[in-house]
């Protein structure tokens, strides 16, 4: 009787072992395949399985282990650190619900982001950044699947006038941005108090007189791009469909009337004696049906 | 060591194929046109539905001002029947009645600051439409689960813009839609393989299209979770599969 | 931070400089035992990162730590002003290292107890011991301001003011102009105050404080923290980086009365990205000269007023080289004193003849292995030599150092609240021609402790 039970609890065990080591080389294998992943940043390419210390060594705190924005430091800081693992970004030059390119990634540690905990980190060297990409990169299996979107087209930024910048009033009225950022475009529309991330957090709508910098960078056409493609993961949606590229100048240029620092869209709106928006003082009269 | 994973996953790849083989052979030759119908209830106490306060939005709080629209969380009938359930067969499908894609492009419009429908069943990779009937703007943002082959997106669908025809290429029940600009506005989109329906305002539901055979319909509803049922469909006579829902 | 216990350092003092007869002796030992800077677990809690984001191994910078400083510890994230912190969050630290160590020296006169053992001795010692504390405070006091305050004590608890300072950063929003006023370091990229060796021989980098033996000039260690202004600038990524400092040459001793003198410390460097393989490489330059007392007005039997300057210089170049692992520090520096503190005479009487200016070369060259960021292996070769001795007739040799230092850091905890760190390290010191017997003087350090901070 003991010797059954005993070999028996022989099989069991060498069953077990063998599904157990069988499952461990399954999920090694697709994490294998995942730290196979390149990043290409002009002419670098970096490696994810050599952004792996480096990751380990400056993101771990606020990323985590995981990738999972659930870093021990996580808690204490607002707005939460990027999870990873969804492989949702904010700052892309790409369509909505697509992926970043690997430029976009690199721009954002280059660059770091604004009214958050995210440094630059311009310190380290180029190729450690375009390492640290890749690695970023293997926390989603969204990056085996699928490409990179194909970057909207920017063109050419044309010079800012008195007619651009009251065309680009008139659009931050009707696309109603200040809903959410307020007619004055201080980050206090309406909807303000009950936006939220895609995680059901609280989140604030930008301030214009707050800030130089926007979150993804300070010129002109990435503030192109920001509402063109949306802040995925964020309250801001795309409007690429909807806004035509030279409205979509004409808006950037109203919005810099709005910014604390002097411009030359900033004399323009004040040569016009620019007032703020109406907002909903006058409610659309027509009745759909 | 890889050797040994290699023999192993041969093994189980062998064992999966004759299984697949088994199962095809059942079924693919019953081809046909079977229904499933019933109805879906519920018991116990509703969850109140609070009138949603538009007054952030004056065009649509004008528009309700003398029938405020309410919550539509478990939206329940005087005689007990439950809305917006999403009902589809989760096993027992195979072949083209599994991979069928339906061809028909549903409507998924914003009107009065609401979704209509408030819950919409699809397959995987069939085409739907967003249209925004609203003087107003919205966002469209829909929150699949990450990681579950959808990929969230958000976009903004100013008055008189042309509808977003999309599709979602994996299944998921279901994908929550938000508008960040009016936050009471929240929808279901359930993605499924093979037929489906959502029952009406009566609670009633017919899934169409289902060739003969033994299944397993599941039904879902955003609040009160899932339940199953087993089914069999014969040759020219629906099955029957009624759900009832119980309240806390 | 350096484990200089009040003993220790005297000792030291007499194995490099021999000894001090100037009148300032005693305001020179109310500074010389001092432990300084280092990490800030205050810093890693304000911004939520591991110590390994701004360390190489604490309280060794890396690049990116290195920009954090010279940004005046700001990320530059918009969340470095104190108004983004909690209010109860006070930037505080502490750091203390209990040890055990034996120290060994060759030659020591001895003249008790009397019989066998008199004369002149081997004496060794060991036990368990604790260093003095590190009291860390520093910041921001809002964007672009901020400060440093170090009281620290030596082992017996006793405190001064290791640095104290302030500094306006980004003038101008040009990070190419900060002004500081204080106590603080020399801007150092080899930071003795960072130094990942702490025994008694091996917690400093002799260059640093090398004074001839018979020379009076204690007012030029650039490894000590001095009283002055500094004006330094940096490119955005640090890779380019400049510091112009005033100071007053009274070796940061504080309330001295040292009117008159001042020094003036000049660096900079420029580093660059190393590919694939390297880190951040650099290489730079720095000057250390001025004038300093040779005497002093007395009142009292008390020095009031330093007076009788003349010159010192101390200048040379560096470099730091990452490869892989592997990361090599170089240290090179061309020495120079007035023939008057060469022969320690007073500037108002006449120079023994044939007086000269002692000049002296020295190198070290630093290794560290970075195993990874919790594990970490040092390994440290200085020479000294002197190339003219102040009287002709003086052995030429007289003064040589050669030292050595091995060993290896090991953090158990690698995370944003505290640093906690096993050191393990020997290191032996040898002086030509200073032991009493005329003799070469050695002495070892071999230690092992817990270093942390919290």
């Amino acid at each position: 009787m003991r010797t059954r039970s005993a070999t028996r609890l022989t099989i069991f065990a060498v069953i077990l072992l063998t599904a157990l080591y069988g499952w461990g080389q399954e999920t090694q294998s697709s994490e294998d395949q995942r730290l196979n992943l390149e990043a290409h940043v002009g002419k670098m390419t970096g490696q994810a399985r050599v952004g792996q210390p480096i990751y380990k060594r400056f993101c771990i705190g606020c990323h985590g282990p995981l990738g999972d924005g659930q870093g021990e430091n996580a808690q204490w800081i607002d707005p939460k650190p990027r999870n990873f693992t969804t492989a949702t970004f904010r700052c892309r030059s790409t369509p909505t619900g697509t992926l970043p390119t690997d430029q976009d990634l690199y721009d954002t540690i280059g660059r770091g982001l604004v009214n958050s905990n995210m440094p630059h980190w311009l310190p380290l060297t180029n190729h450690d950044r375009v390492n640290l990409v890749a690695y970023v990169k293997h926390f989603s299996p969204r990056w085996l699947k699928e490409k990179s979107g194909t970057p909207i087209e920017i063109p050419k930024e044309p010079e800012p006038t008195a007619d651009r910048i009251k065309v680009g009033q008139t659009l931050y009225q009707k696309l109603e941005c200040w809903k959410c950022h307020g007619v004055e475009g201080r980050g206090n529309g309406p909807s303000a108090d009950t936006l939220t991330d895609d995680e059901n957090r609280p989140i604030r709508p930008f301030n214009f007189h707050d800030s130089e910098k926007f979150k993804c960078g300070t010129a002109d056409w990435q503030m192109y791009k920001d509402f063109m493609t949306g802040l995925d993961g964020s309250p801001m949606p795309s409007f690429v469909d909807n806004v035509k590229p030279d409205e979509a100048w004409d808006l950037v240029f109203y919005l810099r009337t709005l910014q604390p620092m002097n411009s030359k869209e900033k004399q323009i709106a004040k040569q016009l004696g620019l007032k703020p928006i109406a907002g909903a003082a006058q409610p659309p009269a027509n009745n759909p049906q | 060591m890889t050797i040994r994973y290699k023999i192993t996953a041969a093994f189980s790849a062998l064992v999966l194929f004759a299984l697949g083989a088994l199962v095809l052979s059942t079924n693919v030759s019953a081809a046909g046109e079977g229904k499933i119908t019933g109805t879906v209830k519920f018991t116990g106490t509703p969850p109140h539905e609070r009138p949603i306060d538009m007054s952030k939005e004056p065009y649509c709080q004008k528009l309700h001002a003398s029938n405020p629209v309410k919550t539509e969380n478990v939206v329940v009938g005087p005689d007990g029947s439950l809305e917006w359930v999403v009902l589809y067969i989760s096993e027992g499908l195979s072949g083209s009645a599994a991979s069928a894609v339906s061809s028909e492009k549903p409507k998924w419009d914003q009107k009065g600051c609401q979704y209509i429908p408030h819950v919409m069943a699809l397959d995987a990779n069939q085409h739907f439409l967003v249209t925004n009937s609203d003087p107003t703007s919205h966002n469209i943002h829909p929150l699949p689960k990450a990681g579950g082959g959808n990929n969230q997106w958000n976009k903004s669908q100013p008055p008189g813009a042309p509808p977003i025809d999309t599709s979602w290429p994996g299944e998921e029940v279901a994908i929550q839609v938000k508008c960040n600009i009016h936050p009471w506005m929240h929808g279901y989109m359930a993605v499924v393989k093979g037929p489906n329906a959502v029952t009406d305002e009566k609670g009633a539901y017919t899934i169409s299209g289902v060739p003969p055979g033994s299944y397993t319909v599941t039904a879902w509803q955003e609040t009160l979770g899932t339940q199953t049922q087993k089914v069999t469909v014969a040759a020219g006579k629906p099955a029957t599969a009624d759900f009832t829902f119980k309240g806390k | 931070m350096r484990l200089r216990f009040a003993v220790a350092s005297s000792r030291k003092r007499a194995l490099l400089s021999g000894f001090l007869l100037s009148t300032f002796t005693l305001f020179f030992f109310l500074v010389a035992s001092s432990t300084e800077s280092g990490a800030i677990p205050a810093f890693a809690r304000k911004y939520g990162l591991p110590c390994s984001a701004c360390h190489e191994a604490w309280p060794m910078l890396n690049v990116f730590g290195q920009t954090f400083k010279d940004n005046g510890y700001q990320l530059m994230n918009d969340r470095d002003s104190p108004i983004w912190q909690n209010p109860s969050y006070w930037p505080a630290t502490f750091r203390i290292t209990p040890h055990w160590h034996r120290e060994s020296v060759n030659t020591v006169s001895v003249d008790t107890p009397a019989g066998a053992n008199a004369g002149l001795s081997r004496i060794s010692s060991n036990g368990f011991d604790l260093t003095g504390l590190d009291f860390h405070t520093g910041g921001t006091l809002y964007q672009n301001i901020s400060f440093y305050v170090l009281p620290s004590s030596d082992a017996t608890g006793a405190f001064h003011f290791e640095t104290v300072m302030a500094r306006i950063d980004n003038i101008a929003k040009s990070s190419w102009l900060n002004l500081k006023l204080g106590k603080y370091e020399l801007d150092n990229i080899i930071s003795e105050k960072r130094i990942l060796t702490i025994s008694n021989n091996g917690g400093v980098y002799h260059l640093y404080h090398f004074i001839p033996p018979g020379d009076s000039n204690i007012w030029g260690q650039m490894g000590d923290n001095q009283l002055g202004m500094e004006l330094m600038g940096h490119s955005v990524n640090d890779r380019t980086r400049y510091s112009v400092s005033l100071l007053s040459s009274n070796d940061g001793t504080v309330g001295l009365p040292n009117r008159n003198a001042y020094s003036g410390f000049v660096t900079a460097s420029q580093a660059f990205d190393a590919g694939y393989q390297g880190g951040v490489d650099r290489i730079g330059a720095y000057y250390f000269g001025g004038v300093a007392p040779t005497t002093a007005i007395m009142s009292g039997g008390a020095p009031i007023l330093g007076v009788g300057n003349k010159g010192f210089n101390r200048e040379g170049v560096f470099g730091l080289l990452y490869v892989k692992k592997l990361d090599f520090q170089i240290f090179y520096q061309h020495g120079s004193d007035s023939a008057f503190f060469g022969t320690s005479t007073p500037s108002n009487a006449p120079l023994p003849a044939g007086a000269r200016s002692p000049i002296w070369n020295g190198v070290f060259v630093e290794t560290h292995y970075v195993w990874n960021p919790q594990l970490l292996f040092i390994q440290r070769s200085e020479f000294i030599r002197m190339s003219q001795q102040a009287m002709a007739g003086t052995d030429p040799r007289l003064g040589d150092v050669d030292a050595f230092t091995f060993g290896y850091r090991w953090y158990p905890i690698m995370f944003s609240r505290a640093g906690f760190a096993w050191h393990n390290e020997y290191s032996v010191i040898r002086q030509h021609g200073t032991a009493p017997t005329g003799g070469n003087l050695a002495s070892s350090s071999l230690m092992a402790g817990f270093d942390f901070d919290f």
